[in-house]
């Protein structure tokens, strides 16, 4: 299994094995993160540029961080240094980045299909660091990784997704990718942010999350944006933590030793309690962990060689 | 001068489809012969009043069509104000490329056209272009704003045919009332853009699972359908005259029936991309599929097919609605709304649809000619004798690579773009006069 | 890849056993004992040889040795020469080489260039008193000034050839190759 793509920008087009060729690099790297001295050369020379137009410290750093330990020139394009805010077309960017001979871009844009927008202008790889509400492969991928560093397999593993599906690329991610790898998925939210048309993803979806806990091997909490309260989107953050807050004791519902994920940043009491959160069902910080092996070994496979297209 | 011989003449408001030879003076249709019988050439000189042959331009339309020329009643020609994207001149010449001899354009330029002066100009900007006839669609308020109403009556004086706030949809159902009511005073149709801003939301395509696929922000069908429902309502209360503009959703053609069968003067056109193209077909880094009203799905498009064909809906109308290449090549949430149409609308609605047996050539005519013409009052829409001289004649099998280089619009923002098409005009008259021939602008002397 | 044809066995199972063995006795010779020795064996047919080695040693001294494995692609010289980047595997040094003597192990020593790599890989890790290099072949042809600490044999051969090294953990057999 040799990895062809010159740019990551969703999980629709990777195989099963692909995503465990990522998930089997990133065990590499994770051995990294653990050294003394957590630098690599195996990127010398090679330029990385993040461009992010949505705010995202923790993906930023991320990323970033990944880049550095394996060597590799980490520019930061702020937004509000740069001219995205006077007006710079994503084209203008990308011709701008393409004179740069930069190697490999990360981009977080509010527009589905930034990423790909970009690909497609650019011979540089790309990263999808997360476009609108169409994907953010590389937080499902850390996600992959932190379940099977807990379980080993996928197989026969259920996994609910709980929260603002409408409106959430991780779950979009996600559940595109846990499928391929053999997960059961159940989309949980209230009808506002779970319409009917989520039904594409071929996972099963419910309204009930208590119905839905027993059997469940992981939990995974998506966040809240609260401004959906204002758009009439849920009554009330009191109903919702109600309906679909997670704690302790819905966990212990499920009747096995599940683990709880969220992408972060959370809203502690609103999607997820407190407790439940520093608890040792929670592989909340491993996640951050996982997340920085993870892109180290996207940005190996997709710049580790001269070219990372075959022809 | 002009001797048409040996054409199929394709006329519904005459109920011809035949052979035909037709006879041109004086920019109008002179004499009409249908079957195989052949004009001598003593009654051609003789209809014309000149002596030698010579003197009569003959044209051969061996295998070809003869159409009265396609009334548009929707397109955007951008002037004043952005004229980087299109204006009266290219949007006529891309008009009669694509067959189109009439086009009613729509009023929400800038400034938008509320004002008789403004009206005029449109007006005298599509004389100056001296190709399709420019007819101008006037704002129905003030500015756009959707509270005063404009001075309807003044506008019909300076030739506005229609009144619309198209490119948006009146909000206020108390201001589309006594639009309605208001406008009985020019007896012109309002036109009505439906779509309920509420439910349309940020959305950038239909919503559905494709745009659940995409992750881009979805317009439900109801965005459209409740306010032509509300629209059909109104018009009945008020016995207004209403037209609604772009009909994508099968709901708003179930109401159109029904309020038509309520006897409401209600008419309704449908955009070739809306039959030809569904929101399974839009790609994310092609913003040539973003158009609104968005692209339907499966079901809707074969309602609206079906409503096209019993007559519930009235006629086709392109939505020509050109983007500088600027303002497309942006991620799809950004970019804006519209498909550049009037140049490849009617081949491709012929490879598609007459092509496919969907439709036939005489019914196509009828909604793209005949009954716009008659539901605007215009001339044209049929060849009779004393008729204008608005023609087209069309090589059912003339194939034809769209490019950006071919196209007559300063625009290129159509999904067809580089796709093979068959079915295009060869020629077109206006007035008698040739202004288009083998795919060429006739260049004014 | 072109298919080679063997143009003669070099080592048979027997060789293989006895240049170990040899190799094992030698390590703990030169450095008087066991103390402080670690292995570290070079991915792939590096860590069967060193966990033969430590079992040798474990024999007759009746010491078993720590054991690492290092995967040197990250720090390859050549990343930005090849096409499509190489599969990288763990690395896994469950110990600390600080103040250690290091025995590197690797089935073949040629340019020299895995070893420079794995040198570097071995100082990220920690900084170890002694590192010393055991091969099974040295072919010769260096291109970096690196030499082996313990040979299992030499063998000159042409820059042409290439020596297969076949291990039963790894391989289908147990032998040393000369291919053309």
């Amino acid at each position: 299994m040799r990895w062809r793509h010159k740019d990551l920008l969703d999980l629709d087009n990777l195989s099963a094995q692909e995503i465990e060729l990522v998930l089997q690099s990133a065990l590499s790297m994770k051995e990294v993160l653990f050294r003394p001295i957590k630098k690599l050369p195996t990127l010398r020379g090679k330029s990385i540029a993040l461009m992010f137009y949505e705010n995202s410290t923790r993906t930023r750093t991320s990323f970033e961080t990944a880049g550095k330990i394996l060597g590799a020139d980490v520019t930061n394009f702020s937004v509000a240094q740069s001219s995205v805010n006077k007006g710079e077309s994503l084209l203008d960017t990308a011709k701008t980045l393409q004179a740069m001979n930069i190697d490999l871009v990360i981009i977080r844009h509010a527009c589905s299909g930034a990423s790909e927008f970009l690909a497609k202008q650019l011979k540089a790889g790309v990263i999808n660091g997360g476009d609108g509400q169409h994907a953010h492969p590389t937080q499902a991928l850390l996600d992959f990784f932190t379940m099977k560093d807990r379980w080993g397999e996928f197989k026969g593993k259920k996994v609910l997704i709980v929260g603002d599906i409408l409106h959430s690329r991780v779950a979009r991610s996600n559940a595109l990718g846990l499928k391929k790898l053999g997960a059961e998925v159940v989309l949980i939210g209230p009808p506002t942010l779970l319409p009917p048309e989520m039904g594409y993803l071929g996972v099963r979806t419910s309204f009930d999350l208590d119905s839905e806990l027993p059997g469940a091997d992981a939990v995974m909490a998506l966040r809240l944006q609260m401004e959906r309260q204002q758009s009439g989107l849920f009554p009330s953050l009191r109903e919702y933590n109600r309906l679909y807050g997670l704690t302790r004791e819905r966990i212990a519902r499920t009747g096995k030793d599940t683990i709880v994920l969220h992408p972060g940043p959370l809203n502690r009491g609103v999607e997820i309690s407190s407790d439940l959160a520093d608890s040792v069902q929670s592989v909340i910080e491993e996640q951050v962990t996982n997340g920085v092996a993870v892109r180290m070994a996207l940005i190996y496979l997709l710049i580790g060689g001269t070219s990372n297209v075959m022809a | 001068m002009l001797w048409l011989k040996n054409v199929h003449l394709v006329d519904p408001g005459q109920g011809i489809s035949d052979k035909a030879s037709l006879l041109i003076k004086d920019g109008k249709v002179a004499k009409l012969c249908r079957g195989e019988k052949q004009l001598t050439e003593e009654e051609v000189l003789m209809t014309l009043g000149v002596s030698e042959l010579k003197d009569v331009k003959q044209v051969d339309g061996e295998g070809k069509f003869l159409f009265p020329g396609l009334v548009d009643a929707h397109v955007h020609f951008r002037e004043p104000g952005q004229e980087d994207k299109e204006d009266i001149n290219s949007g006529s010449r891309a008009a009669v490329r694509g067959g189109f001899t009439s086009v009613l354009a729509m009023a929400n330029t800038q400034p938008v056209i509320d004002t008789r002066a403004l009206v005029e100009f449109v007006r005298l900007q599509g004389e100056r272009a001296g190709l399709a006839r420019v007819y101008p669609v006037a704002a129905v308020t003030k500015g756009f704003q959707g509270r005063e109403l404009t001075e309807m009556v003044d506008l019909q004086k300076g030739g506005a045919v229609a009144f619309s706030d198209d490119g948006l949809g009146i909000q206020s159902a108390e201001t589309m009332r006594l639009a309605l009511e208001y406008a009985k005073l020019t007896g012109c149709p309002l036109i009505s853009h439906c779509e309920d801003t509420s439910l349309a939301g940020q959305g950038v395509m239909r919503k559905g699972e494709a745009s659940a696929r995409l992750g881009l922000k979805g317009i439900p069908a109801s965005a459209e359908s409740v306010m032509v429902a509300r629209d059909a309502l109104l018009a009945g209360e008020t016995g207004g005259k209403i037209h609604i503009a772009h009909v994508s959703t099968k709901e708003s053609v179930w109401v159109i029936r029904a309020a038509k069968k309520l006897g409401i003067d209600i008419s309704a056109e449908v955009n070739p991309h809306h039959l030809l193209l569904t929101d399974e077909d839009v790609q994310l880094t092609n913003s040539s599929y973003k158009v609104n009203p968005p692209l339907p799905s499966r079901e809707d498009q074969e309602v609206l097919l079906e409503g096209l064909l019993d007559g519930t809906l009235d006629m086709l109308a392109t939505d020509h609605a050109p983007h500088t290449w600027e303002e497309k090549m942006r991620p799809f949430a950004e970019a804006p709304f519209g498909i550049n149409g009037l140049e490849t609308a009617l081949a491709a609605l012929w490879q598609e649809l007459v092509l496919k047996d969907k439709i036939k050539p005489e019914k196509l005519i009828e909604l793209w000619s005949l009954n716009p013409a008659k539901r605007f009052a215009l001339q044209g829409g049929t060849l009779k004798a004393g008729s204008p001289a608005d023609m087209v004649l069309f090589d059912p099998e003339w194939q034809e690579r769209v490019t950006a280089e071919s196209l007559e619009s300063k625009a290129q923002n159509t999904p067809f773009l580089e796709k093979e098409l068959q079915g295009f005009p060869i020629m077109v008259w206006v007035g008698g006069k040739l202004v288009m021939k083998n795919r060429k602008i006739v260049e004014k002397q | 890849m072109t298919k080679r044809i063997p143009k003669h066995k070099i080592m048979d199972a027997d060789g293989i056993r006895r240049a170990i063995t040899r190799i094992s006795h030698e390590i703990v010779e030169k450095n008087k004992g066991t103390e402080n020795l670690v292995l570290i064996g070079i991915r792939t047919r590096g860590v069967p040889l060193a966990e033969r080695i430590q079992a040798r040693i474990l024999d007759f001294e009746n010491v078993k040795l720590p054991l690492g494995l290092l995967d040197i692609t990250l720090y390859r010289d050549d990343l930005s020469m090849i096409d499509v980047q190489p599969v990288i595997h763990e690395t896994k040094v469950p110990f600390s080489i600080e103040g250690k003597t290091v025995i590197l192990v690797d089935d073949v020593l040629y340019t020299g260039r895995t070893v420079r790599a794995a040198l570097d890989a071995l100082i990220d890790l920690g900084r170890p008193q002694k590192i010393q290099l055991a091969v099974l072949i040295d072919r010769g042809h260096r291109e970096l000034p690196i030499r082996a600490d313990y040979v299992g044999k030499n063998i000159p051969t042409s820059s042409r050839e290439i020596i297969s090294v076949c291990l039963s953990e790894i391989d289908n057999s147990e032998e040393v190759l000369l291919l053309e």
